[in-house]
């Protein structure tokens, strides 16, 4: 004799279950989502939130898919059966539950992304401001502080940065997965990035909006160095420039607005 | 003798005689601008893009007249009559030429629409599974980055195309015989929205001749520079959209003045409901994708020009000109209710299989058909999340991130609903019952990859990876690809009269469940580790990570295209089966599911009409495992 599919001891086993399997899938999602390297204050928040969402995945899959699972092997037909299942139609306590529990979860994450949105964009004291421009298919830095211009990003360490981009002919995308955060390069509108580089060494810059022929290698290095560095690498590049800090500064200004699409 | 064989000459096939009808029209659209350039003393009467844009106009109108699916309306024009009749419009004629014609028995009509969007889904795959070939290495193999990214491009209006395409062929030959109608509506609209798309692929495939490269979601300023490829693109879909809207325009005035004795909004079998909120979103959106494409054709810089993208700066730098974002508003407008589009009528087609094979009534059936509506609803609300990382007020993200995880609620409806279902039934697991679960699990995957990109820290991250085309690909595929070949299998037996081969249909599922998961799983992993999306080469060394001292992007991409060729492998195995069942498979029968929906009271393959006696309807679409409700009695007016 079966036992009634509203029997308790069907929805402890599956209970058990589902806690089992939710663990277990949260272990195999840590190993096989490998977020890269953590270089950015702005990683810090974005990280945790990823794996905050990483486990509300693990516990809803599991819930689903193990209820699932336990119905396919336990409520299967035996052979020969052509008798008919239970007959119940629906339950509205149990749907205004699930209706009820998904809205409290989504107020829960709703306030999770705010909160972690206002951190991971939040203007910072001492900015170190580079104009970025895109184009097909490179970028190029300038340092309105200096006039410092380069092919290169260059950023000290543990120093808020703040990206002031636009794009010179089509849509392109800055981002540098380590540190997490990106944003479109747009023709005709300065766009704002702000991260904060906390780990020295040399990353890859990538354009993240395709944007024609060769945009898959439309890359440029990032070095992020110590302040001293930084402050020498500046000297170095007006140098090579032929200017000096002091007679640099005012280069941002023809920089700043978008050059015309010619139509 | 000699009439029958006139008859069968290569012109009688409508679509032979469409196809020279939209040559003939697009020839007519090049002479027309040469001649207008001519007059106009322009130095160079030749210009390609303009006399693609006249003649892809001219084509369409071209095709439509040649094959007939307007002769109708001219004759009502002269004042002629045409009464509806049932059966083949040119007796006399093989059966298979009827589906190469204008035909309007809407089960013909369905059949066109399905086996032309599961074409299409076999070219759409085949790009996919060219460029995994290249993907499997990094470095330049044997594609070249312009053929790349023109295959992307092609790879996802193909297989859009398919999945529009599949949706109206499930529409089209099921609504009517589930509310027990003889027909659609209106029986000729629905033969030109078919048709229409025919000349939308001709326009589609001539694109990949001129190459594109923006990706299917044509971003301009990019898009507005280049081949003249993308005018076919936009005209293409610009003609996708139009069969789209008036195919949804007759569900919904099937659903509601069709209906049989009876037949009460809420005793329609359930896909009807899922059909009813697919079309009123086809029916209110696709004009906004529709008019940003016609806007990206006169914003070509090789047509007019017109700066509705771009920016001009005036003498003061002020820019009196366009804004590239507005075309992303637009376009996600459309483009974000069209996946609901894309999934909405899968989802029904699982509440639709999973009471038949738990010999359950469906769980809550109330609550799906209003889950699908809210769902419709909601998804006009969240266009915003595609562009999180674009230029616009960053405030707005929040309301954004906000709409969209309230996406979370409708659909969890469903999944839970489900559950309900199965649970306490009297499960059995042939071939559409396990693309059903398989739909399931897999459209659980995509559904919870949702929330961490609608999460706006989180997306700042993933947006533009290879975690969106995971999340997406998994969406599609839970959503539509698998409850489709669930659908496949299941009405088989209906539309032909034969057994689809079990044996052969579990080996399909066996080997496309688990490719599919492992590439699925695969490609959210490359795009966590920080592979962009789009792009022919990639550094396998990516995010520093290695793993068996090779690169681990690598790896992951090698095992994705593996599944890739096993999933195409396992779909070749469908359409054999298909094809050879509906010869050599075992006599079904009226009802070989035990169902209770009205199509399966008539025999199978369904005769001309339907419905020769009108159903009445007196007991609920799902009451299984209750002996005292009788779904119908038979009718004698
Ligand atoms: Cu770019
Ligand atoms: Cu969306």
């Amino acid at each position: 004799m079966q036992r009634s599919s509203t029997d308790k001891r069907h929805f402890i086993i599956a209970g058990v279950l589902v806690v089992v399997v939710s663990l277990a899938l949260y272990a195999l999602l840590y190993v096989a989502l490998p977020l890269p390297l953590q270089a950015s204050t702005q990683a810090a928040t974005i990280d945790w939130v990823f794996q905050a969402h990483m486990i509300l995945l693990s516990v809803l899959f599991a819930l689903v898919v193990v209820f699932m699972m336990y119905a396919v092997v336990v409520f299967r037909r035996k052979d020969g059966d052509s008798s008919e299942g239970e007959h119940f139609e629906g339950n509205t306590p149990l749907e205004i539950a699930w209706t009820v529990l998904p809205l409290i979860a989504v107020v829960i994450f709703g306030y999770i992304g705010v909160t972690s949105l206002r951190t991971v964009t939040a203007a910072q004291e001492n900015e170190v401001v580079v104009d970025v421009e895109g184009f097909q298919w490179a970028w190029a830095f300038t340092y309105p502080d200096t006039g410092a211009a380069s092919a290169d990003l260059v950023l000290p360490v543990n120093q808020p940065a703040r990206m002031e981009m636009t794009s010179r002919d089509v849509i392109h995308s800055f981002w540098v997965p380590e540190f997490r955060v990106k944003q479109d390069a747009v023709p005709g509108q300065t766009t704002v990035l702000r991260f904060t580089p906390t780990v020295e060494g040399e990353y890859t810059l990538v354009c993240a909006e395709l944007c024609g022929l060769t945009h898959y290698n439309m890359i440029a290095k990032v070095k992020i160095v110590s302040q001293e560095e930084y402050a020498q690498w500046q000297q170095v590049q007006l140098a090579a420039m032929g200017k000096t800090a002091a007679t640099a500064g005012s280069i941002d200004v023809a920089q700043g607005d978008a050059p015309a699409v010619d139509n | 003798m000699a009439d029958n064989e006139q008859r069968m000459s290569l012109l009688s096939i409508g679509l032979v005689r469409g196809l020279v009808g939209q040559f003939a029209g697009i020839l007519l659209g090049f002479a027309l601008v040469v001649l207008i350039r001519a007059l106009a003393g322009y130095d160079e009467v030749w210009s390609t893009e303009p006399a693609w844009v006249v003649g892809a106009i001219l084509g369409a109108l071209g095709f439509l007249i040649a094959i007939g699916a307007m002769s109708d309306w001219f004759s009502w024009w002269r004042g002629g009559e045409t009464p509806f009749v049932h059966g083949p419009r040119h007796p006399g004629r093989p059966t298979w030429a009827r589906y190469f014609d204008v035909d309007y028995n809407h089960k013909v009509i369905g059949i066109q629409y399905g086996v032309t969007g599961l074409i299409m889904l076999c070219i759409g795959g085949s790009f996919a599974v060219i460029f995994r070939s290249e993907l499997a290495r990094s470095g330049l193999q044997f594609l070249q980055p312009a053929t790349y990214n023109t295959f992307i491009g092609m790879h996802g209006w193909a297989a859009l195309f398919g999945i529009f395409i599949g949706i109206g062929g499930m529409a089209n030959y099921l609504v009517p015989l589930m509310i027990g109608a003889d027909d659609m509506a209106f029986p000729r609209l629905n033969s030109f929205a078919f048709w229409i798309n025919v000349p939308a692929i001709v326009l589609l495939l001539i694109s990949l001749y001129y190459t594109w490269d923006a990706g299917w979601t044509v971003y301009p300023p990019l898009s507005l520079k280049g081949s003249p490829g993308f005018q076919l693109v936009f005209w293409s879909i610009f003609l996708l959209g139009f069969s789209s809207i008036l195919g949804s325009l007759n569900l919904v005035a099937t659903m509601l003045r069709m209906r049989s004795p009876g037949m009460s909004l809420f005793r329609m079998p359930i896909f009807c409901w899922a059909m009813m909120a697919t079309s009123l979103i086809q029916l209110t959106a696709t004009q906004l994708i529709a008019m940003s494409f016609l806007m990206l054709s006169l914003a070509r810089e090789a047509t007019l020009a017109m700066p509705f993208f771009v920016p001009v700066l005036n003498a003061a730098g002020v820019n009196i000109g366009g804004d590239p974002t507005l075309f992303q508003h637009t376009f996600w407008f459309y483009s974000h209710p069209a996946v609901y589009v894309w999934v909405l009528p899968g989802l029904g087609i699982i509440s639709e299989l999973l009471p038949v094979f738990a010999r359950k009534p469906l769980f809550g059936y109330r609550w799906i058909a209003i889950s699908s509506l809210a769902i419709a609803l909601v998804g006009f609300l969240v266009w915003g999340h595609h562009m999180f990382t674009s230029a616009y007020s960053p405030n707005l993200r929040v309301w954004f991130m906000v709409s969209t995880l309230l996406v979370a609620v409708p659909t969890g409806v469903k999944f839970f609903s489900w559950l309900g279902t199965i649970w306490g039934g009297k499960l059995s697991f042939p071939t559409p019952m396990l693309f059903t679960l398989g739909a399931i699990s897999v459209f659980l995957l995509g559904g919870l990859s949702g929330p961490v990109l609608a999460t706006v820290a989180t997306d700042l991250h993933l947006q533009d990876t290879y975690f969106v085309i995971g999340h997406f690909h998994a969406t599609i595929f839970g959503g539509f690809v698998f409850p489709f070949f669930a659908a496949i299998y299941y009405w088989f037996p209906k539309i032909t009269g034969r057994m689809y081969n079990e044996q052969l249909g579990k080996l399909h599922f066996w080997l496309m469940l688990p490719a599919f998961w492992l590439m699925s799983v695969g490609q959210m992993s490359v795009g966590v580790a920080g592979m962009r999306r789009r792009i022919v080469d990639y550094d396998p060394l990516l995010g520093g990570m290695t793993r068996f001292n090779l690169g681990f992007v690598e790896i992951v991409q090698i095992l994705i295209t593996i599944s890739a060729f096993v999933i195409a492998f396992s779909i070749l195995i469908m359409i054999y089966n298909l094809f050879h069942s509906a010869e050599v498979g075992r006599v079904a029968g009226a009802n070989p599911w035990r169902s209770r929906s009205p199509e399966w009271q008539i025999p199978s393959p369904i005769p001309e009409q339907s419905y020769p006696r009108p159903l009445h309807v007196v007991g609920e679409p799902y009451d299984y495992g209750l002996a005292t409700s009788p779904r119908f009695v038979a009718g004698d007016d």
